[in-house]
Parts: C-alpha cells; structure tokens; sequence
C-alpha cells in the first residue's frame, strides 16, 4: 500500500531521482574531526530554515513602526505563549548562522575546494554570506532599542563615508536624511521581502551547483609538505 | 563503530551497519528537534485562542459618592490595551443606585443612534435630545424610537471603589 502510492508518487515527479541526487550522493572521503567540517554548509542551511520559522511567527505579532515596534517585540516576550523562546531562537540563530557561514567559507578556502570547477559555487557561496550579513544588519534594527538605533546610525553613518556615493547611499538606506519611520520599514521590508527572496534563489543555484560538481576531495599533504589534489570529482 | 564496520563489513542482520545507525540517528534527533521547533511554533501560534481577556476595569471613584436617588454622570478616562496598543479614550457612564450597595450602570449613549442622554430630574426619566427617546430610570423604554433598554456596564466594587468595565454587554442589561 504504502509502496504502491510511493510509486505512484515518485513515476509522476521523480522524486526519487531527486533523493537520490541530494542524499545518495558520493561524497569523499574524511577521517576524523575534519569530516565534520564538510557539515557546516547543512548546518547553516538548517539555521536558516529555523530563522524562516521563528521570524514568520514573530512577523504576526511585530510593527515596523516606531510608536509599536519596541513595544510589540515586548509583547511577544511577555504575553505571547513561548515568544520569549521563538525571539531567543531567532535571536541566537542570527548570531549563529553568521558564525556558520563564515566558517563554511574557511572551510571551503583552506581547503581550495573554490578552484576549477567550482567557482560558480565560492562566487553564490560569496553572494549569500553577503547577503546573511544584510539580514543581520536589517534585523539587528528591528528591535527599536537603544542598541538598535544607535548601531543602525553607526551603520548607515559608515555607509555614508563612502567616496563620493556615501550620502546618497545612506540616504537610500535610511528612506531619507535622518533615520526614522521610513528606516524601521525600509530595513523591515528588506529582512522579511527582499532579502528572503534573494537568498532562496542564490541558495538553489548554490545546492543546484554542488550537487552538479559533486564535493572536491579534501587536499591531502604531500612528501615535500604542501598540499596536493582536490579537484576530484566525489 | 566506525573503523569496526569498515574493517569487517558485517552483512548480519543483527549488525547495526553505520549507514544505518546514522540513518537512525538523523531521523532520531531531527524529529527531537522537529518536535521542540514545532509545539513551541505551534503553542506560539494558536496562543491567541488560550489568552486570558483583558478585563479592563476602570476605577470610577468611591462607592460611597454614588447616593441613592437620581442617576450620576460619572466621568472617566478609559485605558484600553489592545496588544502593545495603550489607548485612553474620556468616557462617561450614568450610575444610580437605590441602597448604596447595588449599583447600575449605563451606556452613557442612546441605544436609537448613539446620542447621549440626560436626565431629567422633575420626570425622574433619561431624555434624549435627537429623536425624543425617553427611558426611565432603570432603563426600560418608555416612548420614542429606541429599540431596546439602555445597555448596562458590568460593576463590581473593591475596597470600597466603584469598578466598571465600559463595554456595552447584552448579558447585563
């Protein structure tokens, strides 16, 4: 019964196919603690997918405005049944997934896992670790406190040094001269609209890619010291 | 486990191969982690339906002011929390009592289209101004367009001060 409507399921979408693709993959070889380092670009796909769960459940209860914002983010820690838990998740998982994808890069670099073919790989992989950071940056104002506020001023401020485009850029940033109502929805539409779209197509390509080149080898030392190999396919 | 199963590849039954125990193990821990994400998420959810209402009782003034005999206008300012939303709103309410202990309260607003009314001390009756409603002074209609009594506010007194709870409830009147 159970086979018969897998089968039926999987002759109409090859989702079987698909499976096998993403899990029964070949991946190389790894002995020891390095092994683990190969988990780290999973480990931070798993992070978002929490961050995509608990920010659409804060989403129900938050105001981007700033007669609302720091009270309703109050409310859910205080009124709503296990805000205070949903917000520490999104919280820490913020912090969290900066730290993985940064190490999933290390990885990849000192590794040389970047190299032919791979390239389109490290420049997505590039483009999303910048696009994390954007979503650290957007959400870290969306408290409207003290620390928000004035980390958000320091940073449109810095965007603002830039040589000749800064006070167009920092302008662009804050919706206007000064930071305010237009600067909570403008950093609120980009953390929960724009940003989220960009990530889920760069984050398929990125799949897409290393399912498509398999996982390089990871380089092996040679005799005289240096490091060899890691451009065969998995 | 690991250096065991790859030196001797066990084809037993019995025999746990890694593959398998981390199959296990993933589908193990992640529906521990399914599971906390999810009832929390989900507790977080549908909160709303368990959430106790806020019973918004505004303190009116003490008791002992209210005397028996012609209904007072008492007038208060209304604390409304919906949410993170603080809203005062000045209100009034009409209040009698006939002994000093049970007290009524009114919709300070015609129940015909909302205007609000007066009392008229020589007909011991509320008059209101827009369509001639008359009501008396328990509220039942006596004449005019009014299409039920005057709706009450729910009352209760706590060390000796008048609480009422301004919204209009069928239930009271």
């Amino acid at each position: 019964m159970l086979t018969t409507a897998k089968n039926w399921f999987c002759e109409r979408t090859g989702f079987d196919r698909v499976w096998d693709a993403l899990f029964e993959r070949r991946v190389p070889e790894a002995k020891g603690p390095v092994s683990w380092l190969f988990t780290l670009g999973s480990a931070s796909m798993f992070v978002f997918s929490v961050q995509v769960v608990t920010g659409a459940l804060l989403a129900m209860n938050y105001v981007p405005s700033p007669d609302h914002a720091y009270d309703s983010v109050r409310f859910i820690g205080s009124s709503v049944m296990f805000g205070g838990f949903i917000r520490g998740l999104h919280h820490f998982g913020a912090s969290f997934m900066v730290v993985l994808v940064v190490l999933h890069m290390l990885r990849t670099y000192f590794m040389g896992a970047y190299k032919y073919p791979r390239e389109g790989t490290w420049i997505v992989g590039v483009a999303l670790l910048l696009v994390v950071i954007g979503f650290g940056f957007t959400g870290y104002l969306l408290p409207w406190d003290q620390k928000a506020y004035w980390a958000t001023a320091v940073g449109t401020n810095i965007a603002g040094q830039t040589p000749f485009v800064g006070s167009m850029v920092s302008k662009i940033l804050k919706g206007g001269a000064e930071m305010g109502a237009p600067t909570l929805t403008r950093f609120y539409a980009l953390h929960v609209l724009v940003l989220p779209a960009i990530v889920l197509i760069l984050m398929g390509l990125h799949l897409f890619l290393v399912v498509w080149h398999g996982i390089s080898q990871p380089p092996e030392r040679s005799r005289r010291g240096g490091a060899k190999g890691g451009n065969h396919r998995g | 486990m690991a250096e065991n199963s790859e030196r001797a590849p066990a084809r037993d039954e019995d025999v746990l191969s890694r593959r398998t125990f981390l199959a296990y193990a993933s589908v193990l821990f992640g529906s521990a982690i399914a599971f906390v994400l999810g009832s929390t998420g989900l507790s977080y959810f549908v909160s709303p339906a368990f959430m106790k209402e806020d019973e918004d009782w505004v303190d009116v003034g003490k008791a002992s002011d209210i005397r028996p005999g012609s209904p007072v206008k008492v007038d208060f300012v209304a604390r409304k929390r919906d949410a993170w939303v603080v809203t005062e709103k000045r209100s009034s309410a009409w209040i009698s009592t006939a002994d000093g202990k049970e007290f009524t309260v009114f919709d300070p607003r015609c129940t015909h289209l909302g205007c609000p009314y007066r009392w008229d001390q020589e007909k011991q009756q509320f008059l209101c101004p827009c369509h001639a409603g008359v009501f008396a002074a328990d509220g039942i209609v006596v004449s005019g367009p009014p299409p039920r009594p005057l709706d009450r506010y729910a009352v209760k007194i706590a060390a000796g001060r008048l609480l009422i709870q301004p919204m209009p409830s069928r239930k009271a009147a």
